[in-house]
């Protein structure tokens, strides 16, 4: 292959900061990878899922007998063998405690919703595509045919799909237990002042909103492949996920067997973005099923089946008001939040993880919000990039827009005016999350003067000369980034110079390969190719959290931060004794450790083959030189930044056209701004794809799924969008020894929001107020033409 | 089953398939080429993007049967030995890949656009010529990017 480009040369150039050519491209340009469905075991078998036709139906009679007559089909199975081998459900942890955040709590009295999500459905299918049986045989074609001869009794009973409606009285129920669906039902921030504040209001802006629900879409479909050894008695289950660790504990839990039993091992991972993050219950029947058949037993799901059976996202329903004094200053917030979950509650990760930062980046003094949880008859809703503050960004930056347009307003000063000022962090919101650090007027006005917003009038009246209708709008947003605080990671200095690093978090596409070497480089002068992360197999990589929440740099750079220097303390004093000094003036620069006040000096690699070599050595630090850290951190940090967008609709067609994105995003450090600027990028994307195409849809009526493939999911596709205008500002994050925010939300999650916002602008002429996300061409054309037939009343879409 | 014979990455390969046997399944599963990707069952996504006699084709819409005696190129077959395809060090170079699973297609598919639309390619014919071929981190900026100079840099190879 050809020789590395220039910028890898030099490791001087391969620091913090510099935006190093990532080392996994080689093999993923050059068709190497090796993703999940890349992977076969010898002698496998084929598995197929049989999947309910029905949003909600009683299963009644399973006959497999025409299936297992098929040559070739080795096995179905139902719940009656998950049931005799004693499977257990998935392990979901709805709701994970963080002292940082406020607690979700039930009034006393409420019984909060605990579901279980079988590997296969037990008694009754609660949506369309939940497992029934997994059918085992030769080939794939046979365990198709396999699957098509299984006869199942349904008794179709009455199902909700719609957020407001599974939350009504009287709304056919999908558990036995509790009195409706609503599965969680608790309070934020402080009502008697939050009452109080809107008593004395000037204004309240007041808003209702459904956001829409979509899913992740990895272009990855998942896959796995399983199998148990007898003779051990332990299962190895190959399938690409958010981390490893997680991963087999989990599936432990599932088979009910020590978590030592299992082994994971995964490769390449073809995105994630949450909708990967958590174990699938194809994952555990898998796995089962190899054990049932005596052989290794491989599934590949299929995009339709993907769109059944990923977990979905968003999907929230919301009331929200402003309240704002004459001059404009915000007093107060409050409103509710129903989010709905799916068939069964798993986690109300997007419910709280929004709730919280309401109020986003504005000094508003008080604040009450409802938090509700809703079940239904559809998949389950889980976290998806940058889980739940998209949501409440998008209504508390409508909310801004909307007090503008009712009350008088500019949407600037308005912003400007309640803006959090720098002098004013640490700032705790009206629900008590504390905002570290930054700038917020600075990213602002600097999105302000990128997006050319000045300007922006004279643009107008030229789009309005072509018949165009020309709209802008801004967002700004917070992201708070929580997620499984523990993290380990285990590093060794090898006697020839590489660094191996343990670690449990696998990249899904972020690069870790390159940034995280960066790292070490940085740190000991080791050149990038010499660095291994090893992440994706658990009988190495013991303890880690995997990579959601913004988690995987934030967290991974503290604990190979501090086993780095572990590993240089170390090295000092094997150093010292090379070096025939005390250790207390040995010094490390640039990977050598230096005896002051001689011209002595020793080579990392040098430390590393003594320890290996002298056998008089103290026992800490005899063997390979090697240190470890595992930290728990459950504080959050705060990515934040103000996002702009022009769009020119044509009023004929309600078709939009972005014409140009503006991003300011505060990382607080770039490792690789590279890398950094390709997240921020695919984040637009998703956000922009949110606001404007995608869309879940269940079928009020039958619960159907209507968007089964690419032909119905729209997603999001290079002739659509633009080239994006984003910058980042670095203000230190003070709750970070490295001063990291995470880097990967950030894109979103204002997205939502000033999309939206453009397109009601570009609408104002006819006095719409709002249209609902996605704002298709459809909607904005219906909203174009409501809005004319009632010029008195201002639309809704 | 019948046999069916061609070349594939300059190399005489044959197999026994069934009638219903996708060209990408023979590619993955018969020959172990799995840098040919399947992102869906509907040929919207373009992950299994290959070169047909010349063409760039998905290769999940073609019968292995209907290419006997076809010349076809993988994205394991666009560098040479000791050499990357320029537009795969493009893609290297100008960030045009995160989870790399789109990427074999989308290469295969920017190279195929070179031939059909040459090498001074605008932003919007690249992005015009790659909406078939879905793409879920990038955002296609850098891909773009990657594309524009790709192409050119193919003018001097």
């Amino acid at each position: 292959m050809n020789a590395p480009a220039e910028h890898h040369r030099n490791p001087r150039n391969e620091r913090i900061g510099q935006p190093v050519r990532r080392k996994e491209d080689l093999r993923l340009i050059t068709g190497k990878g090796r993703f999940s469905d890349d992977v076969n075991w010898p002698n496998q078998a084929y598995a197929v899922f049989l999947r309910s036709p029905h949003a909600h139906a009683r299963i009644g009679a399973i006959d497999t007998r025409a299936a297992l007559a098929i040559p070739g089909v080795l096995a179905v199975l139902t719940c009656k063998e998950l049931l005799a081998d004693g499977l257990k459900p998935v392990p979901h942890v709805p709701d994970a405690a963080n002292p940082h955040e406020p607690n979700l709590v039930s009034p006393p009295g409420f019984k909060e919703m605990i579901a279980p999500h079988h590997v296969l459905a037990v008694d009754n299918v609660r949506y369309v595509g939940e497992a029934v049986a997994i059918v085992i045989a030769n080939s794939v074609n046979l365990a198709k045919d396999g699957a098509e001869a299984v006869e199942v009794d349904y008794e179709v009973l009455p199902s909700v799909s719609a957020t407001p409606a599974a939350a009504q009285p009287g709304a056919p129920k999908l558990w036995d237990s509790p009195d409706s669906n609503i599965s969680i039902d608790a309070e934020v921030g402080d009502k008697a002042a939050t009452e109080a504040a809107f008593a004395r209001a000037k204004h309240i802006a007041k808003f209702e909103t459904q956001v829409n629900r979509v899913t992740g879409v990895p272009m990855e479909p998942r896959a796995a492949v399983a199998q148990y050894d007898t003779a051990t008695r332990r299962y190895t289950l190959h399938a690409g996920s958010g981390g490893a660790v997680r991963l087999k504990q989990d599936l432990a839990k599932i088979l009910d067997v020590p978590a030592n039993d299992v082994r994971v091992l995964m490769d390449d991972i073809g995105g994630n973005f949450g909708t990967r993050g958590m174990i699938y219950p194809e994952f555990g029947a898998v796995t089962w099923a190899a054990r049932r058949v005596g052989r290794p037993v491989k599934w590949t799901c299929e995009r339709s089946e993907a769109f059944l059976s990923d977990y979905q996202a968003r999907d929230l329903f919301c009331t929200a008001e402003l309240a704002l004094d004459a001059e404009g200053n915000f007093l107060a917030m409050r409103g509710s939040n129903l989010s709905n979950v799916g068939s069964v509650p798993s986690n109300y990760g997007q419910l709280k993880k929004g709730v919280e930062i309401m109020t986003s980046l504005y000094r508003v003094p008080c604040a009450h919000f409802r938090a509700r949880g809703v079940v239904s008859n559809t998949m389950l809703t889980r976290p998806y990039r940058s889980s739940g503050r998209p949501e409440v960004m998008y209504i508390m930056e409508r909310l801004i827009d909307i007090a503008a347009f009712d009350f008088g307003f500019d949407r600037q000063a308005l912003r400007r005016r309640n803006l959090l000022q720098s002098h004013e962090l640490p700032y705790t919101n009206a629900f008590g999350m504390v905002y570290d650090s930054g700038d917020y007027h600075d990213a602002m006005e600097k999105a302000f003067a990128l997006g050319n917003w000045a300007g922006f009038p004279a643009r107008r009246a030229e789009a309005k000369a072509r018949g165009k209708l020309r709209g802008i709008g801004t967002a700004n947003y917070v992201d708070t980034a929580t997620g499984v605080p523990r993290e380990r990671a285990e590093i060794t200095v090898h006697d020839d110079g590489r660094v191996d690093v343990v670690l449990g978090i696998v990249s899904n596409g972020q690069g870790h390969e390159t940034s995280f070497a960066q790292l070490i480089n940085e740190w000991f002068d080791v050149p990038i190719e010499k660095v291994r992360l090893i992440v994706g197999d658990t009988d190495i990589v013991q303890v880690g959290g995997g990579t959601h929440s913004g988690r995987g740099l934030r967290l991974g750079s503290i604990v190979m931060f501090n086993a780095s220097n572990q590993i240089i303390e170390k090295g000092k004093r094997i150093a010292a004794r090379l070096m025939e000094c005390d250790p207390s003036v040995v010094r490390f620069f640039r990977g050598r450790f230096s005896a002051q006040g001689t011209d002595q000096t020793r080579t990392l690699t040098e430390v590393a083959a003594a320890a290996q070599r002298l056998p008089d050595l103290p026992e800490d630090l005899r063997g390979p030189l090697t240190a470890f850290s595992d930290e728990t951190i459950h504080i959050p940090s705060f990515p934040y930044g103000c996002h702009v967008v022009e769009v020119e609709i044509d009023p004929a067609l309600g078709t939009l056209e972005i014409v140009k994105y503006t991003a300011i995003d505060d990382v607080g450090l770039a490792v690789n701004p590279m890398i950094v600027h390709g997240q921020v990028h695919g984040a637009i994307a998703q956000g922009v794809g949110q606001a404007l195409w995608e869309n879940v849809h269940y079928d009020a009526a039958s619960g159907q799924l209507l968007s089964g493939s690419f032909m119905d999911y729209a997603m999001p596709r290079a002739d659509q969008l633009p080239s994006f205008t984003a910058e980042f500002t670095e203000i230190p994050c003070t709750t970070h020894p490295l001063g990291i925010r995470p880097g990967g939300e950030g894109g979103t999650t204002p997205a939502l929001g000033v999309m939206i916002n453009a397109v009601v602008d570009a609408l104002s002429e006819f006095g719409v107020k709002h249209v609902e996300m996605p704002a298709t061409p459809e909607r904005i054309w219906r909203a174009i033409r409501e809005a004319k037939n009632s010029p008195k009343r201002p639309a809704t879409a | 089953m019948p046999t069916v014979s061609m070349t594939v990455n300059g190399k005489a390969v044959s197999g026994t398939v069934e009638g219903r046997t996708l060209l990408v399944q023979f590619l993955r599963e018969h020959l172990g080429l799995t840098g040919t990707h399947v992102g869906c069952d509907t040929s919207q996504c373009g992950c299994c993007t290959i070169h047909l006699n010349g063409k760039g084709v998905k290769s999940c819409a073609v019968l292995a049967l209907s290419c006997e005696g076809a010349n076809i190129v993988t994205i394991e077959g666009l560098a040479t030995a000791d050499k990357l395809h320029p537009m795969q060090e493009a893609f290297r170079e100008h960030h045009g890949l995160q989870c790399g699973f789109c990427t074999p297609g989308m290469i295969m598919s920017a190279v195929e656009m070179v031939r059909a639309k040459g090498h001074d390619l605008d932003e919007k014919t690249i992005r015009k010529q790659l909406e078939g071929n879905i793409c879920r981190c990038t955002g296609y900026h850098n891909i773009v990017r990657a594309v524009q100079a790709g192409a050119a840099a193919m003018k001097g190879a």
